[in-house]
């Protein structure tokens, strides 16, 4: 393989696009030329640069709002309409009369969780807005986590503290619902993603984990033990459960 | 089946308004200033929704929201601009070789400073390295610009080495 070639294929390289023979080309050349080695450091340093301080323009909020009313909300069928949910609305209306326990569920919590999600953009779009750079700012979980003792009166457990896919940015403390709130922000490539994580006692906590999407965001919630987790970001929704699951500690 | 079809509009209008502030954030490196990011952002949109019928469902919608905010550049913006388009980043001379002390410069470079760096670019060479940060592959990237695969590779080839060039000139 000659350098042209090398170079040529450097990125791709980078990006695990090569078939195995040709990225085993790549490896063994790099391996032996320092002046392809250069360049294949610069183009890492560069992406690098790029993902983490090439600065982010963002949608304004009042742009976000003309483009949601002006796309078509999804219609509701109007065959099933009668067919199931006039029905189904007669037949809530008597157990909602007969059981408050089932209002609570079918009413309050659905009201709950949408406050929960709403809240949960809200902070993100905030943190994005903000000028400021975060209160903690480091890409090293063991300095951002020290940084909460004495700002919160509960420790965030959180196991994931970055990688190349999901740079951490460091953290802040914000306010979530009625409580404070731990906020850890990461990056994957130019998209900013939130994780909140809150004292969830008191909070009516979706009891299984939520996956959801508000004006334009991607939310996911869940809860382990006696904190509340909510991830927010315009990243696709594979990759914020990829994330998720990092910040679950799940196996990969 | 009037139903259904309405019923994929909201279902892809959800999923592409996910894509507004990657679209903005597009459209304000190729446009330069906000005012027409909004708009190009806004026009992209209401493309989209007129032509959402030559959607492919399973297709990549955020490289098809790319290649209609690209196009709606090329048509209604570029035109009264007249600035470098492409900037000779077509050509097929060899990445040259890299100092170090470029890549010095890359590891200290200030946020505002590889702004600079990257509008200074053509819009093209511009359009080519965000919409690879963006992860479309290069089949991808190639639809959105209207040329051959091949030539994405080089162009984003030579733009990246452009933009260290840039990088390294204003580190001087």
């Amino acid at each position: 393989m000659t350098c042209a070639d090398a170079r040529d294929l450097v990125l791709a390289h980078q990006r695990g696009a090569l078939t195995p023979g040709e990225d085993t080309a790549v490896r063994e050349h790099l391996a032996a030329c320092t002046t392809c080695t250069r360049v294949e450091s610069a183009e890492r340093t560069l992406t690098e640069v790029l993902e983490q301080r090439l600065p982010q323009h963002p949608a304004p909020l009042a742009l976000k709002r003309r483009l949601a009313a002006e796309w078509p909300a999804p219609p509701r069928s109007r065959t099933s309409f009668k067919r199931f949910v006039m029905p189904a609305l007669a037949a809530a209306a008597v157990v909602l009369a007969l059981t408050p326990l089932l209002y609570h569920r079918l009413v309050v919590v659905p009201a709950q969780r949408d406050a929960l999600v709403s809240e949960a953009v809200n902070d993100h779009v905030r943190v994005l807005l903000s000028q400021r750079p975060m209160d903690a700012e480091s890409s090293d979980i063991h300095q951002v986590k020290p940084w909460f003792g004495g700002r919160l009166d509960f420790a965030p457990v959180v196991a994931f503290g970055g990688d190349a896919e999901f740079p951490l940015r460091g953290g802040a403390v914000g306010y979530f619902l009625d409580r404070r709130a731990a906020v850890f922000l990461y990056s994957r490539r130019l998209h900013a993603v939130s994780l909140f994580v809150l004292r969830a006692e008191g909070l009516q906590w979706p009891a299984r984990r939520l996956e959801t999407s508000s004006r334009g965001f991607r939310v996911i919630a869940w809860r382990a033990g006696e904190l509340g987790y909510v991830l927010v970001s315009d990243v696709d929704a594979g990759e914020l459960r990829t994330l998720a699951a990092k910040v679950m500690g799940e196996p990969a | 089946m009037a139903s259904d079809q309405a019923g994929d509009v909201g279902s892809v209008g959800r999923e592409a308004l996910a894509y507004a502030d990657m679209l903005h954030n597009l459209a304000h490196y190729l446009a330069g200033n906000e005012p027409d990011a909004q708009d190009l952002v806004q026009e992209t949109y209401a493309r989209a929704l007129r032509s959402l019928h030559q959607f492919t469902p399973g297709t990549n919608l955020k490289a098809w929201l790319c290649r209609i905010l690209r196009n709606t550049f090329v048509s209604e913006y570029r035109r009264r601009r007249g600035s470098p388009v492409v900037g000779g980043l077509d050509t097929v001379d060899p990445v040259p070789d890299v100092a170090d002390r470029e890549i010095d410069a890359l590891r200290k470079v200030m946020a505002d400073e590889i702004e600079t760096a990257l509008m200074s670019l053509p819009e093209d060479a511009r359009a080519v390295i965000l919409l690879d940060l963006e992860g479309l592959t290069e089949v991808e990237v190639a639809e959105v610009m209207g040329c051959a695969v091949g030539t994405v590779k080089s162009r984003l080839s030579r733009a990246r080495a452009a933009l260290r060039r840039r990088i390294g000139d204003a580190a001087r």
